[in-house]
């Protein structure tokens, strides 16, 4: 795992007559005297402070603990304090590393509870080898399954921290980022398998419930998950009519090898010879505001013949070399006596708008001609 | 270096412009806000905390073991969560920024915000839970100058010394990294202050003082009277220092400008680029912000977000003429080039300055308003009939209405269609203002026109095709022409490194000499055109056009800007050419040219949130 290497775990106890010191940790000696004594207070902690993660940054370095108390009379000052934690680099990010040290808090915390594996000296030893293949494991593989004694195991994962996704809406079209055999269809859900065969690239939210049979806001939900495992990306709907243009990411074609290979690859008619870069990237650039696709390919013909037209605007929206531009419709006179505009706002574009009145382009484009206190601005 | 003025119409605006505009999927105010403001320190009576912002409401003082932790998806149970005021019921609040701080007692804050010295000169970080505390910790005295005064029975020496002291500022734990920068930076910069007041005046000290009387004096209020009090709430008439740090705390939730006076004499400046640059709902990250300042070339223009005149007025009175002087002669017309000249500073100073106003919210980089501008309407616009700036708009210009005219510029348009020539020429003055206004709101992007070499493939050798689109950029190697990066905030730069004219190349267009075939311009063509492949020179040669010399000449020697980075305008501040003869160039060899218009990526930032 690139982004979380753990450089240390460490076991911190409150001795009864030595105070806070560091039991165990591996590798032996890493953390030094010096930094356990500037940061003990933040690992073996007051008890308003217990059960909470807490990273601290000192040294260069970043510790991630969870204080644990266990008071009961048995202990020699009536409570047991502990902290198994990890230690970084400063410059780590560790997000993905904080569950991991409270579920090993956790265990040890119920280890404790039911046989003493603590603060029995002899059961505690067993706690280095343990840190150490935690170590190992977590690093190499970003895993770990540890059994501990006959009935506790440790089982460890880090997981990656993703950023939220974008809300899916019902006129959004789904496309899978990668070959869609790629992807295992039994390890997803039920809803997810039930759309997966309907995602296409270019049915949208809406079409794909209808053809699916599965309730709209499932679908969306579904789509999202997709979405935050980035699975899938979203592109808008694809007709003739649409209008598309370039940006400054549309040089990357000529400038990057891998991002020409695959656009070639993936933007060439099935059973053609795979097309030249200047024709796709000339098509590319003949998408101008107020250009349809149609008008792109009776204009460039002869650089169309080996290209499949939808899965260029694909292509091109997927990897951000062109956008597309949407109508918007303003109502920006009226009567005083007729209901303010819900729709011709400006903030909802013919995509929703059709979507939501089931009214196809063609039909809002007439209605909306022919009133004069209608203007379309496109972005 | 501002004052905070609440006439700058342009923050109302970006601010109610973010309430209105839909999909907003969580409250970036929180993510860029600080929760708290802590003030503690270390000394001879041990660690203490002076001062918190906001404080503790009196029910809240004993309910820290009973605030629940609640998943942002559990349903709504109880009645007790926060109204969003955004109405998204999609939402929910876990648990209130009070209440996540609230949840620490005076003390234990006090024992995990005061560091131990050698915690002290260095950015200080400490992640609780949901709870992120960042400062800068900074040691008063050497530790070791505290024993001698321990044993020094005179009677100055009972009252207790400080050690160190450290402003901490509270953020949610999933704030930006650059946001945390930023916070530790503003701490850095209050305990640099405060240590030298310290050091002049004991000013800490006896703010320190004050502060912990009021707090013994509620302590005891309470145990006499038995009800409980914010001891804080009684400190903030008292103390100066609690007054700026709650004024610290204010203007980081809402303004991100943050303007104090330390002890009435030291002035800390500081502004949150979070929330200054917003377009939508999204913060413009400062590394961002910066490398695209760094891009910013002499051609370019400094267009001011505000008048002229309300600039100036937030401008404190020592400040530097030179600043007032480029304000005053700044235009949007006028490249910075330009600028430099007119206001008599060198183009080092101009580039410091700009960088600076833009920082801090004040300008944006354009390119200078001409005729030939092409301007299209920004992805990012809000063209809202209900928009506060469609409102802004019809007050601006009456009888006109946004929408209309942003309609205008759905198609792209040049400045010179726009201004519709069969109109008045009082119009004309109007409409130039109306395209202004809509630059400094990031309602108009400009389009430039960028060209990229790409011979058509031989048809005899299939095989090679894949030779054939090696890209010239693989071959000529990767040029930037912009700024030197020598342009950094604050710190002095060479201007050795800024240059009036344009950079030396090694194909610089200045050694050739003009007109004639002669054997030396021929030899020079030749040189540039050997970075090409044989097939693409073979191409090139059989072009009609480069039987001209000169042509070819032209062609050759312009031959590394057509990789698509360097757009037409760019060229000819360059090269010293016309418009015109670029273009009838592109047309001569447009068989092997392939043109495109879009955003300039330095400085569309300015212009639309990085994706």
């Amino acid at each position: 795992m690139g982004m979380s290497r753990i450089e240390c775990i460490f076991f911190s106890e409150f001795h009864p007559t030595l105070g806070p010191k560091i039991t165990y940790q591996v590798p032996e000696e890493y953390i030094s005297r010096e930094l356990f004594d500037t940061v003990q207070v933040y690992i073996i902690t007051k008890p308003e402070l217990q059960n909470k993660l807490i990273t601290v940054t000192a040294m260069e370095k970043k510790l991630i603990g969870c204080p644990v108390c266990i008071e009961h009379k048995k202990y020699s000052r009536n409570a047991l304090l502990f902290n198994l934690g990890l230690v970084c680099d400063a410059r780590t990010k560790t997000c993905a590393l904080e569950p991991i040290v409270k579920k090993l808090s956790g265990y040890l915390t119920t280890l404790e509870l039911e046989s003493g594996f603590i603060s029995n000296e002899e059961s505690k030893q067993k706690l280095l080898p343990i840190m150490s293949t935690l170590l190992e494991e977590l690093n190499a593989t970003g895993a770990c399954t540890l059994p501990i004694d006959e009935s506790n195991t440790i089982n460890l994962k880090l997981i990656e921290q993703r950023r939220d996704p974008l809300i899916v809406q019902e006129y959004d079209v789904p496309v899978f980022t990668q070959c869609k055999d790629h992807f295992i269809k039994s390890q997803w859900d039920l809803t997810t398998q039930q759309i997966l065969a309907y995602v296409d690239g270019f049915r949208h939210i809406q079409k794909i419930s209808a053809e699916a049979d599965v309730e709209l806001n499932l679908v969306r939900i579904a789509v999202q998950n997709l979405l935050y495992y980035g699975v899938v990306t979203l592109v808008s709907i694809f007709q003739y009519s649409n209008v598309y243009c370039t940006t400054p990411k549309v040089q990357s074609l000529i400038d990057d090898r891998s991002v020409q290979a695959e656009c070639l690859s993936y933007v060439t008619k099935q059973g053609q010879k795979r097309a030249c870069l200047r024709d796709v990237f000339q098509l590319y650039c003949g998408l101008t505001p107020g250009t349809t696709v149609r008008d792109l390919c009776s204009r460039y013909s002869q650089q169309v013949q080996r290209v499949d037209e939808r899965r260029l605007i694909q292509y091109g929206l997927m990897k951000g070399l062109i956008r597309r531009l949407q109508k918007y419709p303003v109502k920006v006179t009226r009567d005083e006596r007729s209901r303010p505009p819900r729709l011709y706002t400006g903030c909802h574009s013919y995509d929703e708008i059709c979507c939501k009145t089931g009214m196809s382009y063609k039909e809002l484009d007439e209605r909306l001609e022919n009133d004069p206190n209608i203007i379309v601005c496109w972005k | 270096m501002y004052i905070h003025s609440s006439s700058f119409d342009l923050q109302g605006e970006r601010k109610s412009m973010y309430k209105q505009s839909e999909n907003s999927f969580f409250k970036c105010g929180e993510k860029t806000s600080p929760i708290s403001v802590i003030l503690v320190t270390s000394g001879s009576r041990g660690n203490k905390l002076l001062f918190r912002y906001p404080f503790q409401r009196v029910a809240d003082c004993t309910s820290s073991l009973t605030t629940k932790q609640r998943s942002p998806y559990a349903l709504n149970t109880t009645g007790d969560v926060l109204e969003d005021p955004d109405g998204d019921s999609r939402e929910q609040t876990p648990l209130t920024d009070e209440q996540l701080v609230a949840g620490f007692s005076d003390i234990i804050l006090a024992t995990i915000l005061a560091t131990k010295s050698d915690m002290c000169g260095k950015k200080f970080e400490l992640k609780i839970d949901n709870v992120r505390f960042v400062g800068h910790p900074t040691l008063l005295q050497h530790p070791h100058t505290i024993q001698v005064s321990k044993t020094d029975p005179s009677p100055k020496r009972e009252m207790p010394t400080m050690i160190l002291f450290s402003v901490v500022f509270a953020l949610r734990a999933n704030a930006d990294p650059s946001v945390i920068s930023c916070m530790h930076n503003l701490s850095r910069r209050i305990a640099i202050a405060l240590q030298h007041e310290e050091r002049r005046c004991q000013y800490l000290t006896r703010e320190a003082k004050l502060m912990l009387a009021v707090q013994d004096e509620v302590t005891n209020m309470t145990e006499t009277d038995g009800s409980p009090q914010s001891p804080f709430r009684q400190i903030l008439p008292k103390c100066k220092l609690a007054r700026d740090l709650k004024e610290a705390y204010d203007s980081l939730c809402t303004t991100g400008v943050v303007r104090l006076h330390i002890n009435n004499w030291l002035e800390v400046s500081f502004c949150l680029p979070h929330k200054i640059h917003r377009v939508g709902s999204n913060h413009v990250p400062p590394e961002a912000l910066e490398r695209s300042l760094k891009a910013i070339r002499p051609y370019h223009a400094l267009l001011l977000l505000d008048s002229e005149k309300a600039l100036l007025a937030q401008l404190p009175l020592d400040c530097s003429p030179a600043l007032v002087r480029l304000i005053k002669t700044c235009s949007a017309v006028k490249n910075l080039q330009q600028l430099a000249q007119d206001a008599d500073l060198n183009l080092l100073q101009i580039f410091q300055i700009a960088a600076h106003l833009v920082y801090w919210g004040k300008a944006i980089i354009v390119y200078p308003l001409c005729e030939n501008n092409v301007y299209m309407l920004s992805p990012h616009a809000n063209i809202s009939l209900y928009s506060p700036l469609a409102e802004g708009f019809g007050q601006q210009f009456p009888g006109h209405d946004l929408p209309s005219m942003l309609a205008k510029f759905s198609l792209p348009l040049s400045l010179s269609e726009f201004r519709n020539p069969l109109d008045a020429s009082v119009q004309e003055a109007q409409l130039i203002q109306m395209v202004v206004w809509m630059l400094q709101r990031r309602l108009l992007i400009q389009l430039h026109t960028y060209v990229c070499l790409l011979v058509p493939p031989s048809e005899e050798e299939p095989g090679l095709l894949r030779d054939e689109e090696l890209p010239l950029v693989a071959r000529v190697g990767g040029r930037s022409l912009s700024t030197p990066s020598a342009l950094s905030f604050g710190s002095p730069t060479s201007s050795d490194d800024m240059t009036l004219t344009s950079p030396s190349m090694d194909n610089s267009s200045a050694e050739l000499l003009p007109g004639g075939d002669s054997p030396l311009n021929r030899r020079m063509t030749e040189t540039l055109l050997a970075s090409l492949t044989e097939h693409e020179r073979q191409v090139i040669l059989n072009i009609p056009a480069a039987q001209s010399p000169e042509d070819l000449r032209m062609f050759a020697r312009l031959l590394h800007y057509f990789r698509g980075h360097h757009h037409l305008e760019e060229i000819m501040y360059n090269e010293n050419m016309r418009r015109s003869q670029l273009k009838t160039l592109f047309d001569k060899f447009r068989s092997v040219l392939v043109v495109t218009n879009h955003e300039d990526p330095v400085i569309s930032l300015f212009q639309s949130p990085l994706e």
